[in-house]
């Protein structure tokens, strides 16, 4: 995909230098349907394109931590203790390590990512031109879709006893995992400074 | 100033100039590895091409030659 976006921009630059320098090729009726194409069409395909790659690439969990306010967040996967459910995800690949983020965040609907994206325009409004707030949280809380998205129905998680008492109210999101007491302990970076740091290849 | 008078060559050239500076944009916005290069290429990179498509595109409609022998005839 990169590849051909690299070709995209490269022809328009090259087309688009032909009409800055010589507007009057023009004239004829075949440079004009090359007009067309490298002043309309590729231009387009180019914004698309480049539209692509960038949501592809903000579900990269590097990209979530290159924000600063993230980089806490970002630290918690790998902290050496498996009560840490981030942690313990992303270090046994119950999640991709390179979207960990984007795995347990996104909104899996189909304007899911269109929400997301536009989430992350007003934190990002908020960061540098209104003020942010002091901790971040998630608007209308953590949704256990997201975690039944892979849990429900796996064998481990229907068979727990707790699990099958409370499988109402979880699935109707009325009682939270991560809220109830049960697995409670999620990034956690306010107690960052106390914990050890699993180094991978240890 | 109406568009006809600006003329098409010179649409042309304000169209290159405004895709060219676009793309070079989405470039810097595709090498910078940071959430505001996102904010950068939808609205700068983006609204820069997309005004130097629909100012290409004004220059089809607008910019009307008329043949020398209707002209005669009108």
């Amino acid at each position: 995909m990169t590849g051909i976006l690299i070709v995209q921009i490269a022809l328009t630059l090259a087309l688009a230098s032909i009409f800055l320098i010589r507007p009057s090729v023009t004239r004829s009726a075949g440079w004009k349907i090359v007009a067309f194409i490298g002043l309309c069409v590729l231009p387009a395909l180019c914004i698309v394109g480049g539209m692509n790659i960038h949501v592809q690439r903000s579900e990269e969990t590097r990209f979530c931590t290159s924000c600063h306010v993230m980089i806490p967040y970002g630290r918690s996967l790998h902290v050496d203790d498996p009560s840490y459910i981030p942690a313990q995800h992303f270090q046994n690949h119950r999640v991709p390590a390179d979207r960990a983020c984007y795995t347990c965040q996104a909104d899996y609907t189909i304007y899911g990512p269109l929400k997301d994206k536009l989430q992350g325009l007003k934190r990002i409004y908020m960061q540098y031109i209104s003020t942010p707030p002091k901790e971040i949280t998630i608007p209308g809380g953590y949704n256990n879709n997201q975690c039944l998205r892979c849990h429900g129905g796996a064998r481990d998680f229907a068979e727990n006893p707790v699990h099958q008492a409370l499988m109402d109210s979880l699935t109707s999101n009325q009682m939270s995992c991560i809220t109830s007491g049960c697995h409670d302990t999620v990034h956690n970076i306010a107690q960052q400074s106390h914990v050890k740091f699993w180094r991978p290849g240890q | 100033m109406r568009l006809s008078t600006i003329g098409m060559r010179r649409l042309l050239r304000i169209s290159s100039a405004l895709i060219i500076v676009g793309l070079g944009i989405e470039i810097v916005s595709l090498l910078w590895y940071h959430p505001l290069s996102f904010v950068l290429f939808a609205f700068v990179a983006a609204a820069l091409i997309g005004l130097g498509i629909l100012v290409f595109l004004a220059s089809l409609v607008f910019v009307v030659q008329i043949p020398p022998h209707e002209s005669d005839s009108a």
